[in-house]
């Protein structure tokens, strides 16, 4: 027993916890709260896979940026609860809850019984270094301005599309 | 030596585009112009009627009998519709008869060096063959763009564009007062384009694709006159009469490649030497029947000649041109041309013989009784290519050649002159309502009594040698029976070409007071054509003088190399001289039948009456049948199209309706149903979506993962 | 994890898993169908959204476990695109439901029905 699987499991379980929390919160700003706590323990578990940029992201942009932008626009919205009525529509809830459970159970299964990694591409340019997190930022940034620059631009263009849009959306008139 | 032989059909090819471009634009200005003046005339019009003047209403000729007039002019359209003006007229004109003259020139300049050395060598000069592009090339077969000059599409090339240029001439004058003449000559030029490239092509493909264009300019000029239902009605009828020999045509060249392996007139060498593919799936025999289905429905003969008197609803030049100097004769051609294949059917050659003596015989009898003077020359036209038939039939490919050459001239002479006999008669084409036109248009009258004596074959015109050597070869090919349809109607042509003449120039004038006073001589631009063709009337028939009147038929020995060889008829000098004596005599006698007839007073009465014309009391019963053109277009439209029409209705109610509308409806209904399977997903909720969505995605993971 | 692989792995100069990194795809996996399941039960567009993001950072999770298998930076990559598309795919749909809202008063997706024809 080693640390590594004490961290996987603890972060594991701690994800999967808030993440039911999430979906079984009436309020969307506990649900929102919920979903905070699991993405930070799934930078977790992006630490141990030897990513701890990626893990630096999720926190800062995904539990940063985009739920603290999801809590401005609950705030806004004065979004306190959802709708008092009860659920009507049982043939969904039942369909929806067959669903889930038959596409989880097929994909855990599949998952859990992947077995053994393919061989490791040692000789790519793109491996990993071993040596840890200080390798690891260079080579992606490295990676980022070579092999994936066309991706990174056209990122850019669509991130001041979306600024551009989301403006123009809030507009309070579209004439 | 070089021929700039694709000059000649690509000049008018020119003139039809620049005559037809400016026409074209003259003409939507012209429409502005008029919509704009009727618009200012109808200020309160609302937008609901569109501007278009009306043009001229209703008119007299709209004659359910059939006479297709060719109602013209000022008389046709009224007074709304000008003339062009005066400069336009001369653009379109220098234009057409400039493009058809210089490929005139052109021809002429190519033709008679070839036709000197020709005669001044042995056996002819080897035909020149140039070849302006490649069309298609598979495999082994080879098909050029190339026109050919030897002496068959030396003859067919020289009158072609020279009675051609005379007749577009002579529409300069004709058409004067008409608003399409721009449109006119743009046709008339596009028919020379196609009927040089019929004459010149060197292979069959080639000489289609000029085929179908003079039958596509035949259509046009027919309907030339659009406004007008006859006319409209007689283009359709001749496009669709032709394409039944059209039919023939395609599968008789389809027939030429599977027995030669080519369609270039190479094909002809090949049969002369008996190298021909025995083992194709078509006889020679079909082949050629096939093939004169196709000149059958080109030029006129029975059972598909219904399609040429209605075809003089067009102008009269374009009658003169097309439907009786040149286009119709490219039947005779294209069988001359297969000569060698034909002597190789004896029985299709028969066949031929035959057909062609009953158009003859035939289309003669319904000229005696006609009255329009379109309608007889036109009846006239049958049946003297029914006499070319008839030569190519008996083997005598050069006799029917000449008659071609020959009835080129006399007969665009006699149509001119009907024209012009039309035009000084205000438009009446009715015999009836002529006569005594002699002094008051001369030149005329003088032009087309030397193309009437002419045709009647009467020595030594040019249609007595051309016709008699047909009378000859018939007789001395053995075949006495074809001699005497032939003879009989040689009587029959003398008669109603001058039945014709004494109505028209003879006697008294039978209209009104009127009109008489209106008659007038055509101008210089129509009579000059008149003369000239008159004078070919007169004096071609010499090039083909036989060597028992002393001649040394120039003709025959020029087109030999072309021809199959004929069989030189086994007659005795006596016997020819008696012949000639008897064709002669039987022309004669049907002039003299024809004068006393037709001279006696109240002959023809004043009032057009069907009763009391002299034919009617001469021939007894016969008569109105004949004068109904025997029943034939009744015939047809009982036998043929009623058929037709009920077989159509039967497929339409019983296929059409049922079956096919069914299948369509059954489909549509298939689509409707969906749609509504459909359109019951479509809630327009998300979740509803999503759960589509992922009842799909889990679908697709279930079987991938249980395959 | 079988003996071989493994130190074929440790030579190629890739760290060696000490946990299944199979453990790691189902925990991605349970997080997606949690997600799945937010998104088809919840009534509230936002609420929506959020589970729609949760499938998103699971399957993220499951790349970056194939990068560490495979060695492969790429899979990092992919993650990287991925966050920044999120980003921008958040403030246009944020934006798009507070106009929603401003014309319907509501963002519960029973309530809004007018993607039918």
């Amino acid at each position: 027993m080693n640390g590594e699987l004490l961290v996987f499991a603890a972060a594991s379980a701690v994800a999967i916890v808030s993440a039911l929390a999430m979906l079984f919160q009436k309020t969307p700003v506990k649900s929102v709260l919920s979903l905070v706590v699991t993405f930070f323990a799934l930078a977790v578990l992006s630490v141990l896979l030897a990513a701890p940029f990626v893990a630096a992201l999720q926190v800062i942009v995904y539990a940063g940026a985009i739920l603290v932008l999801f809590l401005f626009v609950i705030m806004l919205l004065n979004l306190t609860q959802e709708a008092a009525e009860r659920e009507t529509r049982v043939v969904h809830r039942f369909l929806s809850a067959v669903s889930v459970l038959a596409l989880g159970g097929i994909l855990v299964g599949v998952t859990w019984r992947s077995g053994a990694p393919p061989v490791p591409v040692s000789a790519s340019l793109n491996a990993i270094p071993a040596t840890g997190v200080d390798g690891e930022i260079p080579m992606l940034g490295r990676l980022l301005f070579t092999d994936y620059l066309l991706p990174f631009e056209a990122l850019s263009v669509l991130l001041l599309l979306a600024v551009v849009g989301a403006l123009l959306l809030s507009k309070r008139r579209f004439e | 030596m070089t021929y700039p032989l694709w000059l000649i059909p690509a000049l008018p090819l020119a003139g039809f585009l620049v005559n037809g471009l400016v026409a074209l634009i003259a003409g939507w200005q012209r429409a502005a112009g008029r919509t704009a003046a009727w618009r200012e005339a109808h200020p309160d019009a609302g937008h609901g009627d569109h501007g278009h003047a009306p043009h001229g209403g209703g008119h007299g000729h709209d004659d359910p009998a059939g006479h297709g007039h060719d109602s013209h002019g000022a008389h046709g359209h009224g007074p709304s519709v000008p003339a062009l003006p005066y400069w336009q007229r001369l653009f379109h004109g220098v234009v057409g008869v400039g493009a058809t003259g210089l490929s005139c020139v052109l021809a002429l300049g190519v033709v008679v060096p070839f036709v000197r050395e020709s005669l001044a060598s042995e056996n002819g000069l080897p035909a020149v063959v140039e070849t302006a592009y490649r069309w298609m090339s598979a495999g082994p077969y080879v098909l050029d763009i190339a026109f050919r000059l030897d002496a068959l599409s030396a003859l067919m090339l020289s009158f072609v564009t020279f009675v051609g240029t005379l007749i577009h001439l002579y529409s300069v004058g004709y058409m004067q007062d008409e608003e399409g003449f721009g449109r006119f000559f743009a046709y008339l030029n596009l028919f020379m384009f196609s009927m040089l490239t019929l004459v010149m092509a060197n292979s069959l493909p080639v000489l289609f694709i000029g085929w179908e264009g003079v039958g596509l300019c035949s259509y046009l000029l027919i309907g030339y006159y659009y406004d007008k239902d006859f006319a409209a009605a007689a283009g359709k009828k001749a496009f669709v009469t032709n394409r039944v020999g059209d039919f023939g045509m395609v599968l008789g060249i389809f027939g030429i490649f599977a027995l030669f392996g080519t369609a270039d007139f190479s094909f002809v060498d090949m049969a002369r030497h008996g190298a021909m593919n025995g083992h194709a799936p078509l006889s020679v025999y079909a082949v050629c029947l096939l093939l004169f289905l196709g000149a059958c429905g080109k030029s006129a003969q029975v059972p598909l000649y219904v399609w040429l008197p209605d075809a003089m609803a067009g102008p009269t030049p374009v009658s003169a041109l097309i439907h009786a100097a040149t286009m119709v004769t490219a039947g005779v051609y294209l069988v001359a041309r297969c000569s060698a294949v034909f002597v190789l059917a004896p029985d299709a050659l028969t066949v031929v013989a035959w057909v062609g003596a009953a158009t003859a015989i035939f289309a003669a009898s319904i000229g005696l009784a006609q009255n329009d003077i379109k309608k007889v020359l036109a009846y006239s036209t049958v049946s003297q290519l029914g006499y070319m038939f008839l030569a190519c039939g008996v083997g005598a490919f050069g006799a029917g050649m000449f008659h071609v050459f020959t009835h080129a001239f006399f007969k665009a002479c006699l149509f001119l002159g009907s024209g012009s006999v039309i035009m000084a008669m205000h438009h009446e084409q009715d015999m009836r309502a002529m006569g005594g036109l002699r002094p008051k248009i001369p030149q005329t009258y003088w032009t087309m009594m030397i193309a009437t004596v002419a045709i009647a074959g009467i020595p030594p015109l040019a249609g007595f040698f051309s016709k008699d050597q047909i009378l000859g070869a018939a007789f001395g090919a053995g075949h006495p029976g074809l001699f005497a349809v032939g003879l009989v109607t040689a009587g029959m042509t003398a008669f109603y070409m001058f039945r014709l003449a004494r109505m028209t120039f003879f006697g008294t004038f039978r209209g009104s007071k009127e009109a008489e006073g209106h008659i007038h001589e055509s101008p210089a631009t129509m009579t000059v054509p008149l003369w000239v063709l008159a004078a070919g009337a007169l004096g071609l028939g010499f090039l083909g003088v036989p060597e028992v009147l002393g001649g040394s038929n120039t003709f025959m020995r020029f087109l030999a190399p072309s021809l199959a060889a004929s069989h030189p008829h086994e007659v005795s000098i006596a016997t020819e001289y008696l012949l000639m004596g008897m064709s002669v005599a039987v022309a004669a006698a049907g002039i003299l039948v024809a004068w006393r007839w037709y001279g006696a007073a109240g002959a023809t009465p004043q009032v057009p009456s069907v009763q009391a014309d002299a034919f009617y009391r001469g021939t007894g019963p016969l008569g109105p049948i004949v004068a109904n053109k025997w029943n034939v277009d009744e015939g047809i439209e009982a036998l043929v199209l009623e058929p037709f029409r009920k077989i159509g209705t039967a497929l339409w109610r019983g296929f059409d309706a049922l079956v096919i509308d069914g299948v369509i409806n059954a489909s549509a209904f298939l689509v409707e149903l969906t749609g509504d399977l459909a359109r019951f997903f479509t809630t327009g909720n998300v979740r509803n979506y999503i759960l589509t969505l992922t009842l799909g995605v889990l679908t697709f993971t279930l079987y991938v993962w249980i395959r | 994890m079988n003996p071989a692989t493994m130190s074929a792995a440790a030579a190629a100069g890739v760290s060696v898993m000490s946990v299944a990194p199979s453990a790691y795809l189902v925990v991605g996996t349970i997080l997606f169908a949690i997600g799945l399941a937010g998104a088809l039960l919840k009534r509230n567009a936002l609420s929506i959204f959020l589970s729609i993001e949760l499938m998103m950072n699971a399957v993220n999770l499951l790349f970056l476990t194939y990068a560490r298998m495979r060695g492969d930076a790429a899979g990092q990559m992919v993650v990287f695109f991925v966050i920044a598309i999120a980003a921008a795919e958040a403030a246009i749909g944020l934006a798009i439901f507070v106009a929603l809202f401003r014309a319907r008063q509501t963002v519960d997706v029973d309530k809004i029905n007018f993607l039918k024809w």
